[in-house]
């Protein structure tokens, strides 16, 4: 049964994620006419030419860096003063700090644009009013770094959060009984104990960052500055496409990405991490004192720059006729509105994303619970391997792997090419790794004892999971449905190569905008998405508590 | 090894090329007797292009007024649903590439600005022959031999533009030399490689003044974005201040908007090229695709496109884009030798992505 359970795991995975890299990487040695699949002519052209792109990996590897650090930095401190210490305002201030994730990334590019351009910038225009010269300069590594731990950098919150969620608040207690101040406790209790989640959080921003698209594409080549995806990008528009450089430089992110997951199991293998153990524990809250005030006003200060400045800046430019920082000639207008509405494409694109992110999210997570399951906690065999092949998208910037599913799905005979239903089967395969990272920190904090505990009193397999297995697990698996669906909504780098004529969604709607209409619309086109999005997550928390409040009174467990 | 391959592609594309500029200009007839449609002819059936239903458009132009362009044609036909991909040309034509490989025909007309690709296609039996009874009204040299596979509809340029806010009139460059001033200094934007305009100006600007013009360019370090709207955007906010390449279009739908922006059209001339339309073999709604052909290519059509996206009609008898001078009273330099211009494809590319810092 194992075997038949495994090779099922197996098959399913390997369908979506594998086959389309099967593609990628033979395209990857072709060195003959690009537009020709399966390639005639192979060599390894492509990847002896990475030598002359030895600049644009540097670039890369120096933005993804630096973007990772902060992201993770931002996300552990604000995870920990919003789940472990007693400041006014939490839950509110816990919702505005995800809203950054529910925004394209194309958003915080643009709005980071106009508010940090050189010369012109608002806050440049500001400083030069107090007798400065330039203070900032978004176009540079460091500025497309910033932007991107700001707004693709938000999961490492929301996963380091949900890791530090499911945590003994006894271990801080402990610390502080014995004597340990309150930063000592934070680093030498609280950062140990979620290892799990900051590792898994690490891995995963490091590799989002590394197929970062939206702020490298939008910041870094008016600097001059380009990376492996806008890179890549340029390859696949021009003309004849150069679909092997870029599968080759896509790939040999990969191997990147492989050392990185080694390591990472190495350091999850090492270590126990079991947190929530058969002690009963009720999550409290570590008094602070004055010190709340400064925790809350770092939160302000995330909030405001992450959130505030930059819808701000975009709410001026979607209201001018045309799109400009100074203000003295700015004419103002409704009409970007009326475009972006009156343009039907908006609202049907804007209907499959918000279709496709609660479809994928709802397959996504039961899928990723079993996976994970199988991987950490069953002894079933080839749970590497399973683990490993659910990564492989992840490893490879996203504009690839859609150029890897667009040729793997159009040779099938299945007809959903240009559908909504290839879409879907994509995001379903780029979303596993995410929801993946997601369980696997929460499943590893969950102590085995309480499930050998059920099954020793009597219980059945099914009960168990049921009865103490699934309601530990559920902070993450809320997690990871709100991170997956998210991420459909604003996907891009799949969605450009699969979208049909009636099959849009939204992100790559907005880029196209941008690129070839205007920043104005553009900015309309996003607002609108995200004032979209954060209704739709707002109803469906509200359906969500009023369930869990349903089977509360019916005496059941609440959510 | 790249350089091996595009020099392969590109001597298949001259070959295509001269087989098909160079081949008897057959002027084809449209149907026997045409029906006068509203502002237009059509052989069309259209009952069955009513019935079809649907018109699926590949387009490179920008979505907003490629929307407003379909919007009109709906008006004169509502019962016939319009959609569209845009995309950018190499995109867009690796799209279409990869479904007819795989045997997935979701397009009926393709709009695309790169000639080379346009070549390619009627070389692999990708267009739809289609004599619409409008393609009389084009110059010979506007559509593809033989007629009725593509037709250039709508022609783009591009001359220089700046901010008479942050330069001053008598500052300006007049002419395409004047640019190359060293106080333009990283001030300068271009577009990037993959803009067949781009690939036109750095080719006839080479024809009159050498490569020294685009070695002194270079020295400048221009700064390179996928689109016109990113100039514009850019030089209005003081960020850059010359468009070299301004794409003359894009300055009319920034003046409208009552932008601070100027045009200059330099004495030697402004660099053009088409926009070239066609009908798809294999398209899933024939007829729908060629009303809308008919359409687009009358006076009615172009007018539409002409309000819609700024752009002037290869047309003679259509009126210029609101704001702009027709294409009759400007000078405009069009690559005179289409094969050769397609064979320097690959050189352009490797040159213009060194000089913006790609490579």
């Amino acid at each position: 049964m194992k075997y038949i359970v495994t090779l099922l795991a197996l098959l399913i995975c390997g369908g979506l994620a594998l086959y389309p890299v099967v593609f990628l990487v033979t395209e990857s040695f072709n060195v003959g006419d690009p537009g020709q699949f399966p390639p005639a002519l192979l060599g390894l052209g492509n990847y002896t030419d990475l030598y002359d792109d030895a600049r644009i990996l540097g670039n890369t590897a120096l933005v993804a860096c630096l973007a990772t650090i902060m992201a993770v930095l931002f996300g552990f401190t604000l995870a920990w003063i919003l789940t472990r210490t007693a400041i006014p305002g939490r839950f509110m201030l816990e919702r505005l700090l995800e809203l950054p994730y529910y925004m394209t990334p194309l958003v915080g590019a643009l709005a980071w644009g106009v508010l940090a351009g050189p010369k012109t910038g608002l806050i440049n225009q500001l400083w030069q009013l107090l007798g400065g010269t330039d203070l900032l300069d978004i176009y540079t590594a460091y500025g497309i770094a910033w932007v991107m731990a700001l707004f693709e950098g938000t999961v490492a919150f929301v996963m380091i959060s949900a890791a530090m969620k499911s945590m003994d608040p006894a271990l801080e207690e402990s610390s502080r009984v014995l004597g340990a101040g309150k930063l000592h406790t934070a680093l030498r209790i609280t950062l140990p104990m979620v290892a799990p989640g900051i590792v898994s959080a690490t891995i995963f921003v490091f590799a989002e960052m590394l197929g970062s698209f939206a702020a490298a594409f939008v910041l870094g080549i008016p600097g001059r500055f380009y990376v492996v995806t806008t890179a890549i990008w340029e390859a696949t528009l021009s003309y004849p496409p150069e679909y092997g450089r870029a599968a080759a430089m896509g790939l040999s992110l990969f191997l990147v990405m492989l050392v990185m997951l080694s390591l990472s199991r190495l350091v999850l293998r090492r270590g126990n991490y079991a947190t929530i153990t058969g002690k009963a524990f009720r999550p409290r809250a570590l008094e602070v004192g004055r010190l709340r005030w400064l925790l809350l006003a770092v939160c302000w200060a995330y909030v405001g720059l992450s959130v505030v400045l930059p819808l701000g800046a975009l709410l001026l430019t979607s209201f001018q006729r045309f799109a400009t920082v100074i203000m003295s000639q700015s004419i103002f207008t409704l009409a970007n509105y009326e475009s972006a509405l009156q343009m039907g494409a908006l609202g049907s694109a804007l209907e499959n994303s918000l279709l496709l992110g609660f479809i994928v999210a709802t397959i996504a997570v039961p899928l990723v619970s079993v996976l994970v399951w199988m991987i950490y906690r069953s002894n079933m065999p080839g749970g590497r391997l399973i683990e490993s092949i659910v990564m492989f998208p992840q490893a490879v910037p996203r504009l690839v792997f859609g150029l890897g599913l667009l040729w793997a799905w159009l040779y099938i005979p299945i007809p959903i090419y240009g559908t909504l239903w290839l879409l879907g089967i994509a995001y379903l395969t780029v979303f596993l790794p995410l929801g993946m990272r997601t369980m696997a920190g929460v499943v590893l904090q969950v102590d085995r004892g309480l499930e050998e505990c059920a099954r020793v009193c009597g219980a059945s397999w099914l009960h168990q999971m049921r009865t103490v297995t699934m309601p530990l697990l559920r902070p993450g698996m809320v997690a990871a449905w709100l991170l997956i669906f998210i991420a459909g909504v604003r996907e891009l780098g799949v969605s450009v190569f699969l979208m049909g004529p009636n099959a849009k969604v939204i992100a790559p709607s907005i880029v196209n905008s941008w690129l070839s209409s205007s920043s104005e619309l553009s900015a309309a086109m996003a607002l609108l998405q995200t004032v979209t999005v954060f209704i739709a997550v707002a109803l469906l928390f509200a359906v969500a508590r009023s369930v869990a409040r349903g089977i509360a009174l019916r005496g059941g467990e609440p959510l | 090894m790249i350089q091996s391959v595009t020099r392969k592609l590109a001597a298949v594309s001259i070959a295509a090329a001269i087989t098909l500029l160079t081949s008897q200009a057959g002027t084809a007839a449209s149907c026997a007797s045409p029906k006068q449609m509203d502002g237009f002819k059509t052989c069309a059936d259209v009952a069955k292009a009513e019935q079809e239903g649907t018109f699926v458009l590949y387009t490179t132009d920008p979505e907003a007024g490629t929307a407003k362009l379909m919007a009109a044609f709906n008006q004169v036909f509502p019962k016939i649903k319009t959609s569209f991909v845009r995309l950018q040309a190499g995109a867009l034509y690796a799209k279409l590439m990869a479904e007819r490989q795989a045997k997935s025909f979701l397009v009926d007309a393709m709009q695309i600005s790169d000639l080379g690709f346009v070549l390619d296609l009627q070389k692999r039996n990708g267009y739809m022959s289609y004599v619409s009874p409008e393609m009389a009204a084009y110059k010979p040299e506007y559509k593809s031999k033989p007629e009725g596979y593509w037709t250039w509809g709508t022609i783009i340029m591009a001359g220089i533009a700046y901010n008479p806010k942050t330069v001053p009139a008598a500052e300006a460059p007049k002419s395409w030399k004047d640019v190359l001033d060293p106080k333009w200094a990283g001030q300068v934007s271009v577009k990037v490689s993959n803009s067949g305009l781009e690939h036109e100006t750095w080719y006839e600007l080479k024809r009159l003044y050498g490569d020294d013009y685009f070695k002194k360019l270079g020295e400048l370090k221009p700064r390179a974005f996928d689109s016109y709207v990113q100039q514009y955007d850019r030089m209005v906010n003081g960020q850059d201040k010359i468009i070299h390449t301004a794409q003359y279009s894009g300055y009319l739908e920034f003046k409208a908007k009552g932008a601070p922006v100027e045009f200059v059209y330099p004495a030697d001339g402004l660099p053009a090229g088409p926009e070239t339309w066609g009908l798809i073999a294999e398209a899933p709604h024939p007829a729908a695709a060629q009303l809308f052909l008919d359409w687009f290519l009358s006076v009615r059509g172009q007018k539409a496109i002409g309000e819609a996206l700024y752009l002037n009609s290869a047309r003679g008898d259509a009126p210029p884009p609101p704001g702009g001078v027709s294409v009759e009273k400007l000078k405009l330099l069009f690559p005179t030798d289409w094969a050769d211009f397609i064979s320097t494809r690959p050189a352009f590319a490797k040159m213009w992505d060194r000089m913006v810092g790609l490579k």
